[in-house]
């Protein structure tokens, strides 16, 4: 159970790097949109999720928050990428490319390959 | 780095936590109002479209409670939460807390005021000394079981010979008169060796120390050390202190340097002031002959162990050189052993008397703490399960096991905090209040208790046990609570709870104990002060003088004495005068001396001792102490008469089993005396002490360097002959003092001092715990009878009388009671037929104490019960 959302926590936390990264600072909400829209089901319920990510990466120090106005017109709590929140998404994309990859390998892998 | 950043956060956030969620609050409602409408735009009706995007957002509850633990520590956050609550309900209950934190801070400050202490004595036994307690006494002992000290060079040799100790230290206490002729101020001090300094580790506050070579030769350096608060008080802290010269013994000694601050030197509990290298001796007392004779045992003995080296090591190391010493000099040496001896058993000095008092203090005082803590459990448990509901609203509401037990843990450990943090602060004041002893016995006596983080240490901890003991039943009892149960019954009908009763039992049984303890202490302490001496001390005044500046002989003492009588028995208002060289009930005791008589002898092994004092003719007048038979000493001036003794009644009784005691003669030490007359008995070390055996000497015979001066006045006003005998002495040495002026009275209110301390402590601690029971059996019988107030209104409406409904429910309790109680008496009778040398069962307080218990638990039911039966049955029976 623990192990699970340690997964869930830590692949959310690099696709949330990833999509501040790429579209500068944004709402909880927009966060959530961005990364349904682009991997589906994972947030598709259970949004909420995403809140306590968001505050771990904060405390981390990864990123940053200020109240802002959403385009209602609503106080809304923007979050932003730190110096430190880019450098930490080059290394877990490094980290992740890596492990990508040697999983890939390690699945294209066939029997024959191991005699 | 990230990990201990986000660590600090959450330490951070687990304290501001309101703010925190008031924010998650509002993201929330925005993302959600984001959401609809978004689903709004998608052609969904608002509230479908608000239900889809509640769906979306998933469990609010679930994600708040992960939020939490990622903002903050669960535990940390638990435990504020708990002591807020606790800080609430204790607000709730201000009466009782205030009855558990007093009476837990007087229960704690008190046995951290004996711990300081002991504490001192063990562990920190000289003030700026650091690891003190380390140290050692290297102490000669003769067979005769005596430990007679160590001569100079005796100190040489052992220096080398015993290769397990280093930097073995020398010193010897001195009497110094400073200042010039005609106004000369008694102070004390100590000569020692050279190494004294560097051996205790001291850095000099200001100047510089004795250095080795400065106690080689004798009569070398004139120089002296000042303690820092004889240079605060006679120099007034000025640096200019160091290369002055200071009078002393009508010699002139440079300070060199001061002492740091609360140095009091190595003879603890004494205090003194000044230090001179002990090769000073024979030109600061007189040509006295201590470096060179061997038979002068003039200094003590102190070293640590060198590292590595055992205690059996340097005892055997010491053994031998000792035995060799013995034969090398047989005259000075002979049947003198060695032993080395831990700091705080040191054979002069009080540490070791005080030491086993204090601890038996201490057992008592933590008796005490521990009848404290269940009197705590108990009004804690009654409490408790008025709270049964509350807690079965919180176990049904999802609160575990372990949330209940810390919740009511929190409650009494914050109880328990409060109530050491104000024992500590009645430890620091009554060890402060205690520092402040008088002179004893001319010396002046500073006992360096103090609270430090050891003490307060050891307050925190009992703080800490005490409020574990008192939480254990009511955590345990609320932690087995039957939901169903709790949240059915009223609070006004807790279940039946055997555990009250029997807390009740073990508080009063302790109660016992430590009220019989108390009772048999103050007993003995009040029948001390009412007990006759067996003299008469009204009337007189005691001085004592010290010729050890001057090295007199034995004739030059005689003729002393004999003048100074001379002129005190001229003054008008003296009826009697006399000089002796103890005291009775003197603190320090009067020695017990061997002998051999006429007429006896001695079957088992060892020698007769007997109390021995050496007094002038006309002692017996001015003491009134009647002689029995033959007559007082002869004259001082008596050359003719041969050496003489008089011994009192349980001497002849013991030692000549009533025969006939005028002519026997005595052999002692200093010679032989003939007896010449009986004196009556009367008391010498204490009060209350069984009959001893004394011989006195005639100051004829043995005359001595000091004296103690008794002077019985005519006129009832013993006070008003301090000027005339201090202008008697000053005419005869100008540069004599007088000290230690006091009446007979003040001597003995200053030996009963240190039974005071422990008194004054039972006279405010017994009725304490004798109200503290009281409360705690109120408690109890008023929740158990309101428990059962439907069955008293039963009880009643069939006719019961409310006398026989008051007698039921105090016999019920009062079964417990009287339980506890016979276990306690039982207890301390055990404990004061043990402890007790005597033996004596102290008939009135093993019936009294009980009595009054009893009465007083008696009275803590029948309140109650009384209250409960006068109650309308009617009322009663519609009750809940």
């Amino acid at each position: 159970m623990k192990q699970k959302t340690d997964v869930l926590q830590g692949t959310l936390a690099l696709m949330v790097l990833k999509t501040l990264h790429v579209l500068g600072p944004l709402h909880g909400y927009g966060i959530a949109r961005r990364i349904e829209q682009i991997s589906g089901d994972l947030l598709a319920v259970n949004q909420g999720t995403l809140y306590p990510v968001l505050l771990k990466l904060e405390q981390e120090g990864a990123i940053a928050s200020e109240w802002g106005a959403s385009q209602n017109n609503r106080r809304a709590r923007f979050y932003r990428l730190t110096r430190e929140g880019r450098k930490q998404l080059q290394v877990e994309t490094q980290d992740w490319e890596k492990t990508a990859a040697i999983i890939a390998r390690f699945f294209d892998a066939k029997a024959e390959d191991l005699s | 780095m990230k990990s201990l950043r986000r660590f600090f956060t959450r330490l951070f956030n687990s304290g501001a936590r309101r703010e925190r969620e008031e924010r998650l609050r509002e993201e929330i409602a925005e993302h959600i109002a984001l959401q609809t409408a978004e689903n709004l735009r998608a052609g969904l009706s608002p509230i479908e479209a608000r239900r889809q995007a509640m769906l979306k957002f998933g469990g609010v509850e679930a994600m708040k409670q992960d939020y939490r633990a990622e903002r903050g520590f669960l535990f940390i956050e638990n435990l504020l939460g708990d002591l807020r609550n606790a800080g609430r309900t204790i607000g709730r209950m201000p009466g009782l807390a205030a009855v558990i934190v007093v009476s837990l801070a007087i229960g704690i400050g008190v046995n951290t005021t004996i711990f300081s202490w002991i504490q001192m004595i063990l562990l920190q036994p000289m003030p700026a000394v650091s690891g003190a307690a380390n140290f050692l006494m290297v102490e000669p002992r003769a067979e005769t079981g005596g430990y007679p000290g160590a001569s100079w060079l005796e100190y040489r040799d052992l220096q080398t010979q015993v290769p397990a100790l280093r930097d073995v230290v020398a010193s010897q206490m001195v009497p110094f008169n400073v200042g010039e002729t005609g106004q000369t101020e008694r102070t004390h001090g100590q000569l020692v060796s050279g190494n004294y300094f560097s051996a205790l580790g001291l850095k000099p506050a200001i100047g510089r120390f004795i250095r080795p070579d400065e106690a080689e030769r004798p009569g070398t350096e004139p120089v002296i050390v000042i303690s820092y608060d004889y240079w605060q008080t006679r120099f007034r802290g000025a640096p200019e202190a160091v290369g002055q010269k200071l009078r002393v013994n009508e010699r002139d000694l440079i300070v060199i340097g001061v002492a740091p601050r609360d140095f009091q030197g190595t003879m603890i509990p004494l205090k003194f002031e000044l230090w001179a290298p002990a090769t000073m001796a024979p030109a600061l007392l007189g040509g006295i002959r201590d470096l060179e004779d061997r038979s002068i045992r003039a200094f003590s003995l102190i070293g640590m162990l060198k590292p590595g080296a055992t205690r059996e090591e340097a005892q055997a190391e010491f053994s031998g050189a000792m035995a060799q010493l013995a034969r090398d000099y047989p005259e000075a040496s002979a049947g003198i052993g060695g032993e080395i001896l831990p700091f705080w058993s040191a054979p002069r000095g009080p540490q070791r008397m005080l030491i086993s008092g204090l601890a038996i203090l201490q057992g008592v005082m933590l008796l005490l703490l521990l009848a404290v803590c269940g009197n705590t459990a108990n009004l804690m448990l009654a409490r408790g399960s008025t709270r049964r509901r509350e807690m079965a609203v919180r176990v049904a509401l999802g609160a575990g096991r372990w949330r209940i037990v810390s919740l009511v843990l929190s409650e009494n450990m914050l109880l328990a905090v409060l109530g050491a943090s104000l024992g500590a602060v009645i430890a620091v004041w009554g060890t402060t209040a205690l520092r402040v002893a008088p002179m004893i016995g001319a010396f002046p006596i500073l006992f360096p208790t103090r609270v430090d983080e050891f003490t307060l240490a050891f307050a925190m901890l009992l703080g800490a046990a005490c409020g574990l003991i008192f939480s254990a039943a009511p955590a345990v009892h609320l932690a087995q609570l039957d939901v169903q149960d709790g949240l059915r019954s009223s609070s006004n009908t807790p279940p039946r709870s055997r555990a009250r009763k029997v807390l009740m039992g073990v508080e009063v049984g302790l109660a016992m104990v430590v009220l019989i303890a108390a009772a048999l202490f103050l007993e003995s302490f009040r029948s001390a002060r009412q007990t006759d001496p067996r003299f008469r001390p009204e009337g007189v005044l005691l001085a004592a003088y010290d010729l050890s500046g001057r090295n007199p002989d034995e004739t030059s003492e005689r003729k002393f004495a004999t003048h100074l009588l001379e002129r005190l028995r001229s003054l008008p208002d003296v009826e009697a005068a006399a000089i002796a060289t103890n005291v009775p009930l003197d603190l320090h005791g009067i020695p017990a001396r061997p002998f051999t008589v006429q007429g006896r002898v001695r079957t088992e092994a060892g020698q007769d001792r007997a109390i021995s004092n050496t007094v002038t003719p006309g002692y017996f007048k001015v003491m009134a102490i009647p002689l029995l038979e033959g007559n007082d000493f002869a004259e001082m001036g008596d050359k003719a008469a041969p050496a003489q003794a008089i011994v009192n009644e349980e001497f002849v009784r013991r030692y000549l089993n009533d025969a006939d005691a005028i002519g026997r003669r005595i052999q002692a030490r200093a010679g032989s005396f003939a007896i010449i007359g009986v004196a009556r008995n009367s008391v010498y070390g204490a009060f209350g002490e069984p009959s001893q055996p004394a011989v006195y000497f005639s100051y004829r015979d043995l005359p001595a360097i000091q004296g103690e001066i008794h002077l019985r006045t005519r006129s009832g006003n013993e006070t008003a002959l301090t000027s005339e005998a201090r202008a008697v002495l000053r005419d005869l040495d100008p540069m004599l003092p007088l000290y230690d002026v006091r009446t007979f009275s003040q001597h003995i209110e200053r030996n009963l001092y240190l039974r005071r301390i422990p008194a004054r402590m039972f006279v405010v601690l017994g009725p304490l715990l004798l109200g503290l029971a009281a409360i705690g059996i109120y408690a109890v019988v008023s929740y158990a009878v309101a428990r059962r107030t439907r069955e008293i209104g039963v009880r009643l409406a069939f006719g019961a009388t409310s006398g026989r409904v008051v007698l039921q429910i105090i016999r019920e309790n009062l079964g417990a009671i009287a339980w506890g109680t016979a276990i306690g008496w039982v207890l301390a009778l055990v404990i004061s037929v043990r402890v007790m040398a005597k033996g004596a069962v102290n008939l009135p307080v093993f019936l009294g104490v009980p009595a009054i218990l009893l009465g007083v638990a008696t009275l803590a039911c029948w309140i109650p019960a009384r209250r409960a039966s006068r109650i309308d049955p009617m009322a009663a029976l519609r009750h809940e």
